[in-house]
């Protein structure tokens, strides 16, 4: 990070933007004192340091909330409020009534409802997004640092932290608002900073008169980046899949779909809408509760993601740390897992023409890698993905389905990703699109479905793919009517 | 490193310690451990654990022995006690795989198993081979024990399995994630129960290398070999967590073993002491070794 200047008002909210790596989250480990600048002044209504420590930090006002989970699942909301400093009787014993009544007291006041006795761990997500800034209110802070609280959300939990974010703001807290989803920041933020490489390169005072999303974008990237745009054409070749009635739970609603060689048929819902379920399913990894799947004219089962695979699909799951990659295996192990039994006839492994194989794709899908036997725990997240799409390309897969295939990366590496896409596609091979990024799938899909309660609502074609039909469907809400 | 620094220095304590004799005399001695080693390596690398593997080693040796001692020739005793374990492996994958309970916990109920098993068969009684089946455990190949050589190929070929073969690599893949795997097309199930099985063979012959040195047996002479062969692959950086660590890295836990013991006993030190040694040497092994990914 390199000589950023920065201020915040009370009673306002100032956007933080920048891409990963951009030095957004040193400059918040350093206003939180868990790093020393290497010189520069904090000053604290006009208390000056040169460094802060975590203590300071708390006792100055300020606190940070961390995308990670800090709240502990076994106990509950009440005393993960007050967890680390207990209210206590004389004899140092928990004062019960008095945590449950006062942590009821705080939640009341951010004008939302939790269950108070609860224990954290049968909330939702966004539920336990909620305690987390209860818990940051009830040490009644000057300034607060949220950081992505909006990652894991739908439309509508993002709606009700937003809101909350502005509620607080009113109260006098000054905010630091971080997020990648730069419509949120433009909404809620008085003030935006923009930060790339560790410099601050653009501080708008007046957002909502001068500021717009490409803006934010281009001074992120450094440059314009266009948002990728794929053509467009007739797709008139055969159908390779297609799906009827199935049915991902007993009370689910049949689904029928139908998808083309070098088609993108995207998939457009909340989440929690049943789209990935579906597909769950038809990999083979979910079971199915009836329903017919034919790949290239021939009616198949799959009762294991074994059987999807033989049949020609792929999946990039959208949890790539966790479903994805064995993080402590190398490039090549990830690469190869599957398609082992087809390239190397036998019991054995030729190692060498293993490695010729992999680095071939590494080369062709443009993965950034010291080595073939580095662990993938320490590529970025672009990389990654890309080492999870060259396995499905090593095994040969003619239906690939993505699910989520950019969340958490970057600008730059998201288009690189969307182009790969557009490239498969164009070289014959059927993609299967999820996503909560609507231009993505504009930019992107030839069709679109949207889910909605399981069941697919509707089919977008050419122009009708724009972001409005998506929304307004996705929520159910009658065209006219807005959000 | 450290085995080379610490046979130098037991060499310098006493200069009989790096005799050729007394060499091999420390591969003899662990050569047991050793193939239980790699049985728990393989297990471990693929992200299990088998904690029966002692009373499996104690079950075949008195099932042996009391063919022995009623008649049968020796020859199907002794394949009917390298035959047990593979089966007692095959049992554990099977309820592991299927009921997806923590092999850690599954393994040490069957450990109680078979060592009750193997109670009741000798009837808490010392058995004994009568002499028979010498060769594997007391014999010698060109002036080199049986059983090291046993050891050695043993090593080899686990080695070679993890690295070489589709069945290893998948084992490690599982190791490093079983979900991924499960999501690239591995039948996850039967590659457990495969593997489990597969580390009973490697049981049986520890076992069969156990009694044919012994010459009779109590059912409890196996007691204590599942956590020394964890110890030593763990010493030699093959983790809890799977996917990680060499099979040449667990045989030299092995090794670093085997010398301690031995060099103590050279230098006359109480038993009592050595295992007081021993256990200070596993837990500073996986100490440093952890310290170095803290750092990291």
């Amino acid at each position: 990070m390199k000589g950023i200047s920065f201020d915040l008002y009370p009673g306002e909210i100032h956007g933080l933007v920048g891409e990963n790596g951009a030095g957004k989250s040193t400059f918040i480990k350093i206003l939180s004192g868990f790093l020393r600048p290497d010189g520069g002044e904090i000053a604290v209504h006009g208390q000056k340091f040169h460094f802060l420590t975590p203590h300071l930090a708390q006792s100055l006002g300020i606190q940070t909330i961390y995308q990670e989970n800090i709240l502990v699942p076994q106990i509950s909301v009440a005393e993960n409020v007050f967890a680390g400093r207990e209210i206590v009787s004389a004899l140092g014993i928990v004062n019960h009534r008095e945590t449950i009544a006062r942590a009821r007291r705080i939640i009341d006041s951010l004008g939302v409802s939790l269950p108070v006795e609860e224990r954290v761990e049968n909330l939702s997500v966004a539920e336990q997004q909620l305690v987390k800034i209860a818990r940051a209110i009830a040490f009644e802070p000057r300034v607060l640092i949220l950081d992505e609280p909006t990652a894991m959300f739908n439309v509508n939990e993002t709606r009700m932290v937003l809101d909350l974010v502005k509620n607080l703001a009113q109260r006098g807290i000054g905010i630091i608002y971080i997020s990648h989803r730069l419509e949120e920041v433009l909404e809620v933020a008085s003030r935006i900073t923009v930060l790339r490489d560790g410099y601050r390169v653009a501080c708008h005072n007046h957002v909502r008169e001068r500021v717009d999303l490409a803006t934010l974008t281009r001074e992120m990237a450094g440059r314009s980046v266009n948002v990728f745009q794929r053509e467009k054409g007739a797709i008139l070749s055969e159908v390779v899949l297609a799906v009827k009635e199935l049915r991902y739970a007993p009370s689910s609603p049949p689904v029928s779909f139908s998808l083309r060689r070098g088609e993108i048929l995207g998939i457009a819902g909340l989440v929690g809408s049943g789209r990935t379920e579906i597909f769950k399913t038809l990999f083979g990894f979910g079971r199915s509760y009836g329903g017919e799947i034919w790949i290239q004219g021939r009616q198949v089962t799959i009762r294991s993601p074994q059987d999807a695979i033989r049949y020609g699909l792929g999946y990039l799951t959208e949890d790539r740390q966790r479903t994805g990659l064995a993080l402590g295996l190398s490039v090549t192990k990830n690469a190869t897992i599957p398609s082992l039994g087809d390239h190397f006839g036998g019991f054995l492994i030729p190692l060498e023409k293993e490695r010729r194989l992999v680095e071939e794709y590494v080369k062709s899908l443009d993965v950034r890698t010291p080595s073939l036997e580095q662990e993938v725990r320490f590529l970025s997240g672009g990389n990654q993905q890309k080492v999870i799409l060259a396995r499905w390309l090593l095994k040969n897969s003619q239906i690939i389905i993505f699910d989520e295939p950019t969340i958490g990366i970057d600008v730059n590496a998201k288009s690189e990703i969307h182009r790969l896409i557009a490239r498969l596609a164009q070289e014959g091979k059927s993609i299967i699109l999820i996503s909560s990024e609507n231009p993505e799938l504009i930019a992107l899909c030839d069709r679109v479905l949207v889910v909605r309660h399981g069941q697919i609502v509707r089919e977008l074609t050419g122009d009708e793919i724009n972001e409005e039909n998506i929304i307004s469907c996705a929520f159910g809400v009658t065209a006219g009517e807005r959000l | 490193m450290v085995i080379v620094v610490l046979s130098a220095l037991f060499g310098f304590l006493n200069p009989r310690f790096l005799s050729q004799g007394n060499l091999l005399a420390v591969f003899q001695q662990i050569a047991v451990l050793g193939i239980a080693t790699m049985s728990m390596t393989l297990l471990l690398i693929s992200g299990g654990i088998d904690l029966s593997i002692g009373s499996m080693i104690g079950l075949s040796g008195v099932v042996i022995c009391k063919m022995v001692m009623g008649g049968v020739p020796a020859f199907w005793a002794v394949l009917t006690g390298f035959v047990l374990p593979i089966g007692c492996g095959f049992l554990n994958g099977v309820i592991v795989s299927k009921s997806k309970c923590i092999p850690l916990i599954v393994t040490l109920g069957m450990n109680y198993v078979y060592y009750g098993l193997a109670l009741v068969i000798s009837g808490g009684l010392f058995l004994s081979l009568k002499g028979h089946f010498t060769f594997l455990g007391r014999g010698r190949l060109v002036g080199i024990p049986v059983s090291v050589v046993v050891l050695f190929l043993v090593v080899l070929a686990v080695h070679f399995l993890l690295r070489n073969t589709k069945f290893g690599r998948r084992l490690v893949v599982m190791g490093g994630n079983e979900q991924v795997a499960f999501l690239s097309g591995i039948n996850v199930d039967r590659l457990k129960i495969a593997n489990y099985t597969l580390s009973g063979v490697l049981v049986g012959l520890a076992s069969l290398v156990l009694i044919s040195r012994l010459g009779n047996i109590l059912a409890n002479a196996g007691e204590g070999y599942e956590l020394r062969a964890l110890a030593s692959a763990i010493i030699g950086g093959v983790t809890f967590e799977g996917g990680r660590g060499s099979v040449l890295g667990a045989f030299l836990g092995v090794v670093l073993l085997g010398i301690v013991q031995n060099g103590l006993n050279i230098l006359n030190v109480s038993s009592y002491f050595q295992t007081f040694t021993i256990g200070l040497i596993i837990v500073v092994a996986v100490v440093v070794s952890n310290l170095e990914k803290i750092r990291r």
